[in-house]
Order: C-alpha cells, then sequence, then structure tokens
C-alpha cells in the first residue's frame, strides 16, 4: 500500500482528487477519513433541485500524522459543483476543525507537558467558489461557524492553507483562508473574493474582462499573490512540494505560525494600511504595475519565467503582511 | 466577315473602376481608412462576385466592416466567394442585401445563420465547398472580381508581408489580380520596407493601414487540461492499431481534441512502442502547440502549415529545421499549398465528427446550422491522381477487398481516412444514427446534396472507444454495415449488433477491440500525456510559446 | 415532471459468478460528465444489485446494458453497486466501474 503513496508524491496536485491530495500530504498510510463515502451523508437538498449528489458532499475529512503531530485534514473537491460549501460540506468543514481544537484541549489537560511536535494542526485544501447557491443559508452560515471555530483554534492549533486547484479559492471561502495562519500556493491556484465572471458583470468588461485569463490569474494568481504576501509559500505543482513546504511549517513552533498571519495584531493591521497607502500613491492599473514597485524592473517577464528563476529572482512587496 | 470584337473589357472595365477611386489613393496606393467606405463603393458593382479573406485563422474585418456600410443603392446584391463566414458581420451582408449569393467553405459559429438566411431567402447558396475546390474554382467559374484582403504590413507600392499567416492571400490574389481584378489590402502597418515581399505591389491596388490588426482566431489551440481519459485511450488505440501497425509516417490530423490527445502521448506511449522514426515524421498541419511536446522529443522531421496559429510564431521560427521559414527568418504559411499536400503527399487522414450513419457517411451538419466542411473532404478522401508508393499507402491498398471488382488483379494503394468519434456526444447524443440530419438540412436550406464530410467509400477505418473498425476489409456494404455495429457500443445502432457476427469480424480481424491491440484500459488516463496543461507546453518549449489570455491557466 | 434525482434499480445473476473479492470499494468524482460509485460486498445469493441516482431520464435501458456488460465481463457477484452519476456517458461508466474493481488489488 505505500506504493499508492509513493505514486501520489509526483503526481500533479492540480490534476488529483480531494481524497488523493489528503492521503498524500500526511505520512504514508496515516490517513483515516471520517465521515466518508462509507457513511454516504450526501446533501438531502440537491435531489430536490434535480441535481447530482456525491457520497462525501465534496469533501473529504479525516486526520492522518505527519511524524507524532495528528494533522486534521479538509480537503475540498472542486469538481463536485465547484467545490462550493453545502450543509454537509459546511457540517464536515466546521466540525473537523472542531475536533482537532478538542484533540489540543484533550491531549493538553491529559498532559500539559506534551511536546509541540505532538501537538495536533489543522490543514485544509482549498478549492472551492464559496457558497454552494442551491443551500445558500446553510453553506453562508457554515462559514460563519468555521470562521468560529478558526478563533477557538486561537493559541492552540495552528491552521494551514493549500491552495493548487483549478477552481482556486473565492466566494466566502476567500476570506476563510485569509483567515488562517499560513497559506501555501502554487502557479495554478488562484486565491480571491468575488470571482472573475461576477466582477465582470458588476462592472463591465472594460474594468475587468474575465475572459482574459492572463488578467485573471494576474490578479488572483500563485505567483501575484506571493509578491503581494498574501501567500507564505510558493510551490511547484506535486503532492510532494506541498507536503513538503507543509511539513516545515508545522514543525515550527505554534507562535512562529501563528505570526506567519495577516491578522492578529496591531502591527500587522498597520502593515496592511500601508499598503492601501501605496496603493494610493502609484495608483496601479494593473498588477504588473505593483510588481514593479516591488522592485521588479521587468514585471512582463515575471508571468512566464520558469519558477524556480522565479522564486530566485522576484522582489516581494512584503513579507504576509 | 469577322466582327471587331473588343478582347481587353476586362482591362477597360477595371481602369475605369479604379478611376472612380483615384481621388483617395495617395501617396502611390494608400488610402486612408475614413475613405475605404467610398474607394469600395467606386469600384464595387452590383451583382460582382467579391471575395472577403478569411478563414479559420485571420479575418480582413476591417475591410468586411467597411462593405457593409456602403450605399446599398450603389453595392447590392453581390456573390460573395471566400472560404468561410465566421463572423457576424458576414452574415450581416446578406440582411441588409449587400450580398445575395454565398460560395464558400467553413461556416463555424455562424452555420445556424446561414440556415436561417437561407431559409428567409435572404441567401442564395452556391455551394458548400473543400477549401482546395474553392481556390481552384476562382481560377474557373467564381473569379472573383474584387478582393478584400488583410496582411501585416503593406508598403506605398503596394508589397504585402503575410508572413505568419498568409494562410488563402497568394491564391485570391493571384486568381483576381490575373483576371484583371481589384485587389485591396487591410494591413497592420503601413512601412517604408516590407519584412518579406511576400505579395509583389504590382498585384495590389490599394492599401489601407486599419485602425485595430485584423482579427486572428486561434482555432487551433486544444487546453491539454480538457482532454478526457476516453481520449487518451482512443489516441492509444490510434496510435498502435492504426499508426504503428500501418507505419503512418506522412499525415494531417484533423481538428479536436482527439487528434491532440494522439500529439500528447506520442512522447511517452508512442516512444513506450517504439515508434519513433517509425511514424509521425511529417506533417501538412497548422502549429497546433498540442505537438510542441512531440516536436521537442525529435518525432518530427518538417511540418507544412495551412496558416500560422496564435502564439506559436516564436517558437516556428527558432525550429527552422521543422517548420516552413523564408530567408528572412519568419515563417511561411500558403493554405493552397498545404492543402494540396494533404491530398497527394500524405498517406493518412485522422479527425473527428458529429455523426456517422450506418453505412459510414460522415457529417458534422446538423438540422438547422450549416457547418460546412473546412480542408476534411479534400484529405478525408482517397487521392485517385496518386502514383507514388509508400509502406502505408500500399498495405492499405492491399487490404482493400473490393478493389479487383474495378481494377481486376491490378494493385493499387489506398489512402488511410480515420474517422475518431465516442460512441455517445455531449448530452448523451447519439453519434452513430441510421440517418444523417444532413438530410433534413439539405430539405430546410435547399441544398441538391446532403452535406457528407466524408463519403462511405473513402472511409477506410472508424475508431470509437470500442474499438477499431477497419472498413475497408469488408467485403460488402453487409459487411461494413455490421462492422459498424459492432464498434458502435449502446447506440440504437450499436444495440442492433448480433453478438455473434461482431465476433466473426473480430475473429477476422475487421474490428479489434482494446483487448485485441493488447492495450490495458487502466493505462488510458491523463497521466500519459506529456504536457496536462498550457503551462506545461510553454515549459516544453522553454517559454517560446506564448498562448493566448485565454488559454492561460498560471 | 419531477425535478427530482431519477433513482433506477437492476439485479443481475450470472453464469459463471467469481465472488466479488472485496469488502468495500469507492472510486470516482461526481463531476459534470462523470460519476461515482461504491462496490460492496453483500450475500445475494450470487446475484449483483445495482443502484444508480442520476439526474438523467430516459436512459435506463442503457444504463441495464452497461451494467450487465460489466457484470457479465467481469463476473462478479454477491456484490451490491451504487452509482451517483452526473451525465456519464456509457464509455465513462464502463471505466469507472472497472477502476473501481481494480481498486480491490
Amino acid at each position: 500500500m505505500s506504493s499508492k503513496w509513493e505514486n501520489i508524491q509526483k503526481r500533479s496536485f492540480l490534476e488529483s482528487n480531494a481524497r488523493t491530495r489528503a492521503i498524500g500530504l500526511v505520512d504514508p498510510d496515516t490517513f483515516t477519513e471520517l465521515a466518508g463515502p462509507r457513511h454516504r451523508i450526501s446533501s438531502p437538498h440537491l435531489p430536490l433541485l434535480g441535481e447530482a449528489v456525491e457520497f462525501d458532499d465534496g469533501i473529504v475529512t479525516g486526520v492522518g500524522f505527519v511524524g507524532k503531530k495528528p494533522v486534521f485534514v479538509a480537503s475540498q473537491e472542486g469538481r463536485f459543483v465547484g467545490g462550493a460549501v453545502g450543509e454537509v460540506h459546511g457540517a464536515k468543514l466546521v466540525n473537523i476543525v472542531r475536533m482537532a481544537r478538542k484533540a489540543y484541549d484533550e491531549m493538553l489537560t491529559a498532559n500539559p507537558d506534551l511536546p509541540e511536535e505532538k501537538r495536533p494542526a489543522m490543514v485544509i485544501s482549498f478549492e472551492t467558489g464559496g457558497v454552494r447557491l442551491h443551500e445558500a443559508n446553510a453553506g453562508l452560515l457554515a462559514h460563519a461557524e468555521v470562521m468560529d471555530q478558526f478563533q477557538d483554534c486561537k493559541g492552540k492549533v495552528p491552521i494551514v492553507a493549500l491552495i493548487g486547484g483549478r477552481v482556486g479559492c473565492f466566494g466566502g471561502m476567500g476570506f476563510v483562508a485569509a483567515a488562517t495562519d499560513a497559506i501555501i500556493m502554487s502557479q495554478f491556484g488562484r486565491l480571491g473574493l468575488t470571482g472573475p465572471e461576477v466582477i465582470e458583470e458588476e462592472m463591465g468588461k472594460d474594468e475587468f474582462d474575465a475572459s482574459d485569463r492572463a488578467l485573471v490569474y494576474r490578479t488572483t494568481g500563485g505567483r501575484h499573490k506571493y509578491i503581494m504576501g498574501d501567500c507564505n509559500v510558493l510551490v511547484a505543482d506535486s503532492i510532494a512540494a506541498f507536503r513538503i513546504a507543509l511539513h516545515e511549517i508545522l514543525l515550527k513552533p505554534y507562535c512562529e505560525i501563528a505570526a506567519m498571519s495577516c491578522i492578529g495584531s496591531l502591527e500587522k493591521i498597520q502593515s496592511q494600511l500601508k499598503l492601501v497607502d501605496l496603493c494610493v500613491e502609484t495608483a496601479p492599473k494593473d498588477a504588473r504595475d505593483v510588481w514593479k514597485s516591488a522592485g521588479n524592473e521587468n514585471p512582463d517577464d515575471l508571468t512566464d519565467m520558469p519558477l524556480d528563476e522565479f522564486l530566485k529572482t522576484v522582489k516581494r512587496l512584503t513579507d504576509r503582511c | 466577315m469577322k466582327e471587331t470584337r473588343k478582347w481587353d473589357t476586362r482591362k477597360t472595365d477595371y481602369l475605369e473602376r479604379m478611376s472612380g477611386a483615384e481621388p483617395y489613393v495617395n501617396n502611390g496606393k494608400v488610402v486612408a481608412a475614413e475613405d475605404t467606405i467610398n474607394v469600395l463603393e467606386a469600384v464595387i458593382r452590383p451583382f460582382d462576385r467579391v471575395n472577403i479573406e478569411g478563414n479559420n485563422q485571420k479575418q480582413a474585418d476591417f475591410l468586411a466592416e467597411a462593405l457593409i456600410k456602403c450605399d446599398t443603392g450603389r453595392v447590392h446584391d453581390l456573390h460573395m466567394v471566400q472560404s468561410a463566414v465566421p463572423l457576424p458581420v458576414h452574415l450581416d451582408m446578406f440582411e441588409v442585401g449587400i450580398a445575395k449569393k454565398l460560395d464558400f467553405a467553413y461556416g463555424g459559429p455562424m452555420g445556424g445563420r446561414v440556415a436561417e438566411a437561407i431559409k428567409e431567402g435572404k441567401l442564395e447558396l452556391g455551394a458548400i465547398h473543400t477549401y482546395l475546390e474553392l481556390f481552384a474554382r476562382y481560377f474557373i467559374d467564381l473569379t472573383p472580381r474584387v478582393s478584400l484582403i488583410c496582411a501585416y504590413e503593406g508598403d506605398a507600392d503596394g508589397n504585402l508581408y503575410t508572413g505568419f499567416n498568409t494562410e488563402d492571400t497568394p491564391a485570391i490574389v493571384e486568381a483576381t489580380k490575373f483576371s484583371q481584378g481589384i485587389v485591396i489590402a487591410q494591413v497592420n502597418k503601413l512601412v517604408d520596407k516590407v519584412t518579406r515581399v511576400d505579395i509583389p505591389g504590382e498585384w495590389v491596388d490599394m492599401v489601407i493601414e486599419s485602425p485595430k490588426p485584423f482579427f486572428l482566431e486561434p482555432l487551433f489551440t486544444r487546453d491539454p487540461a480538457n482532454i478526457t481519459d476516453t481520449q487518451v485511450l482512443m489516441a492509444m488505440m490510434a496510435i498502435k492499431g492504426i499508426y504503428g501497425e500501418y507505419g503512418v509516417k506522412r499525415l494531417n490530423h484533423g481538428i479536436g481534441f482527439n487528434t491532440a490527445a494522439i500529439e500528447l502521448i506520442l512522447p511517452t506511449y508512442g516512444e513506450e512502442l517504439g515508434l519513433k522514426g517509425k511514424i509521425c515524421t511529417e506533417f501538412a498541419l497548422n502549429p497546433h502547440p498540442t505537438m510542441i511536446p512531440a516536436i521537442e522529443s525529435g518525432w518530427v522531421k518538417s511540418i507544412h502549415s495551412f496558416g500560422g496559429e496564435l502564439g506559436m510564431q516564436k517558437y516556428c521560427e527558432a525550429r527552422g529545421d521543422v517548420f516552413f521559414l523564408g530567408p528572412d527568418g519568419t515563417m511561411r504559411s500558403n493554405r493552397a499549398f498545404s492543402q494540396t499536400a494533404g491530398h497527394y503527399a500524405c498517406d493518412m487522414f485522422i479527425g473527428g465528427t458529429l455523426q456517422i450513419d450506418k453505412y459510414g457517411n460522415s457529417s458534422t451538419a446538423t438540422a438547422s446550422r450549416v457547418a460546412g466542411f473546412g480542408g476534411a473532404p479534400n484529405m478525408g478522401c482517397d487521392a485517385k491522381g496518386r502514383r507514388h508508393p509508400s509502406g502505408a499507402w500500399l498495405k492499405c491498398g492491399a487490404e482493400f477487398t473490393s478493389q479487383s471488382e474495378y481494377l481486376g488483379p491490378m494493385p493499387r494503394g489506398k489512402r488511410l481516412v480515420v474517422q475518431m468519434l465516442e460512441s455517445f456526444g455531449e448530452k448523451m447524443v447519439p453519434s452513430f444514427v441510421d440517418e444523417l440530419d444532413a438530410w433534413q438540412l439539405a430539405k430546410n436550406a435547399n441544398l441538391d446534396l446532403p452535406p457528407v464530410m466524408i463519403y462511405a467509400d473513402d472511409l477506410t477505418h472508424i475508431l470509437t472507444e470500442e474499438g477499431i473498425a477497419f472498413m475497408h476489409k469488408c467485403q460488402s456494404l453487409e459487411e461494413r454495415m455490421a462492422a459498424i455495429r459492432g464498434v458502435a457500443g449502446f447506440t440504437d445502432v450499436g444495440l442492433a449488433a448480433k453478438p455473434a457476427e461482431t465476433k466473426a469480424l473480430r475473429d477476422k480481424g475487421v474490428i479489434k477491440t482494446p483487448e485485441d491491440l493488447g492495450i490495458n484500459r487502466a493505462r488510458a488516463n491523463r497521466s500519459l500525456l506529456a504536457a496536462k496543461n498550457v503551462r506545461e507546453l510553454v515549459d516544453w518549449s522553454d517559454g517560446l510559446y506564448d498562448p493566448p489570455a485565454r488559454f492561460r491557466n498560471w | 415532471m419531477s425535478r427530482n434525482l431519477h433513482e433506477i434499480n437492476f439485479e443481475f445473476k450470472t453464469e459463471n459468478p467469481t465472488d466479488f473479492s472485496g469488502e468495500f470499494v469507492h472510486f470516482g468524482v461526481v463531476g459534470s460528465g462523470d460519476m461515482e460509485v461504491i462496490l460492496e460486498h453483500k450475500d445475494l445469493g450470487g446475484a449483483v444489485r445495482a443502484k444508480i441516482v442520476t439526474p438523467v431520464t430516459g436512459y435506463d435501458e442503457v444504463w441495464r446494458r452497461v451494467l450487465e456488460r460489466f457484470v457479465i465481463d467481469t463476473g462478479v457477484a454477491n456484490a451490491s453497486i451504487e452509482i451517483n452519476d452526473n451525465n456519464a456517458t456509457p464509455v465513462v461508466v464502463s471505466l469507472r466501474l472497472r477502476q473501481a474493481l481494480s481498486e480491490i488489488d
């Protein structure tokens, strides 16, 4: 069975399904799925609308190990209704985060001196358009509830986001991802709030042409987010690359992981405000203007150059806040 | 007593028309963009045969937009002879009465409007053609009087640089100019000296710098991210069961994801089968981005292209050992020559289609869309004039059981014509039917013939997810129909298959399933693709391929 | 017309059945044009039961034929097949069923 885990490592993160990602991100043969297809908890709402259902409602939840550390995993399936959050999907996400925090509470109560390397962590692979409109109320509620769980995790369980799927991470889940402690992306991943088509619909094609995918990736794609400091790490598109970057973060002490976040201190808010000032001052018309102000002399070259070269030579606007 | 007849009326008519345009022509042959409508009204007469250049890739869109604005009192009832009508303005011509009759080859996105316009009596259809056939008629009975063409650059003497996207221009211009017609060119840029003289100035009457570059459609770009596991399976079958089996070196790939999948598994699956150098060495083909991995891996010796493909220019220029480049280093395409190459110098055509009837005739026409044929009929047929042998051609001819009925014991080769399709298309629409929708279209649009892209008598192989049917090996119409049923899967046509009959055909080698070919279905998935998305194509090309914005995924 | 998901049920008996060697297997993603399947061991006296949940109506006979072909070709028996479908064509259905079966090894 370990050969299956081995085979998974070389695979494209972008191409892999949610389950494969979950299995590949933790140590070999340690992943145990909870509330998975065996339990057949699919959406009670979609059938009423004549829409196809999935046994896991589009999210894989479970727990594995990274060394001695229990790692709780949520992995969204972008191919099922665009990874959008419905009632069951949302409940699974909320409860796996809660489970991580409960595990922390129980373990630390039993053993207050529990070393950091054995304390639980939470990993979320985001691939979603946000709220599932078919189940809008439940989806929206889930967004609020998961943010609530994140708050409960503060000071306890580090939460790391991975974004590298075709759908990207949009809608309300965009701010949920931003509320995690650290974000790892690939150049194929995208992180934003309003989806490109909706921006075009609201603001017109002249303002934002959603069919101009080069523009969409310049605005929300991994390379741009890395320069902006909206993600902490940019990796190659393989399960192994994501896993290695994830493990590097998880091995840090909690306070260092928390320090990678965008929010949580006055200092960080002030960093954000400085960016707003920069924006007002330079009035950029395009991401490339921002890349230039970050110190990149030839912003046009940054998109197409090989990833290794990009990581070596690019100047970032700021470390994540 | 011999009547005095004038023998130079074409020339005098030409001079008369040009004199009307004279006030607007300055500085040699230059006309300002704002005077375009005036010159068109001056040189075009009602009922003229007019060509607007435009094919799969480039379009003389500025000139088309100007033509439709002409005063319908002076310009009306034109007979349009043009390769394609993919832009809305092409059909608007018929709505407003500027144009009345149409001879063309490809309708594409405007197929529905063509059918409608015919029904409403606004468009009188001459005929649907294949490209080379239409070019041929430019020199016989469909010679344009006025041609509106497009080029990258032009100078004041009328010299044009058509470069990467040369496409149809030489054929159009030669036919028009040498029958004393008028050639008007829109260019992206007026220059002092063109990069390369592709059309000599003497053949061009007017050069107009258009406000925007001419429209270019990346029609042949297929995003590898959209290739399915099934398409990979069919690609494996094609390579092992046909390409490798016949040793197909010289070929054309029809447009589509099926052939893109074949292109992308040459460096992986093809390599595994040890076929490099034995297949796919010479192509008549547009610069498909999905060919990059195979080219980089050393599979291809030569490609001649019908046209350019947006984003591939730098790559082609950097691969002079494969593509046709001028002495100046830029690529030169030519649709007429490439189509001729596809007809006489290629041993196989392989492409997709929408429907095949139970006899083996295939069509992309639906009841309400006149999609046209493009180049497929020209390459998807047996070239009866061909005389030179090649391994694949001779082998296919030797397997052609009906040959002796026509030739006696005389041996002859045969081109492989392969149609590749899944038994069910999108939305569970069956691909195999009793009667082609083309019949209904013929009725709706008053066509003399149901539009058939590839006829059953040219078809040699049908490839579906179920297997390959070797049509040319069949002894009779009955046997061919049984072979089709054997690979038509769960469609009504396929469900009519008798298992014993299908088995007998398999035993004879007239049908080969993936299992018969030794293909493990479990391996048929996207991991076999040498490039899985557009970014990977860029990486394969060392950054030379510059994909259009709509294809970027990073 | 009902806007609910359409449920189709079949039962197949085969000539030379091979007992389903797995206990529980799941494969696939319910993407557009695709499907997922659960294969589970069940004592059915050698039969195979199939349940398909699909948004598409009018193709019951095609489903029956595809599943029947799968059961005959593989000789699987004492198994329950549960499918969540989203417009998969027969070729995709066959592929996923076979891929699920190969997950056992």
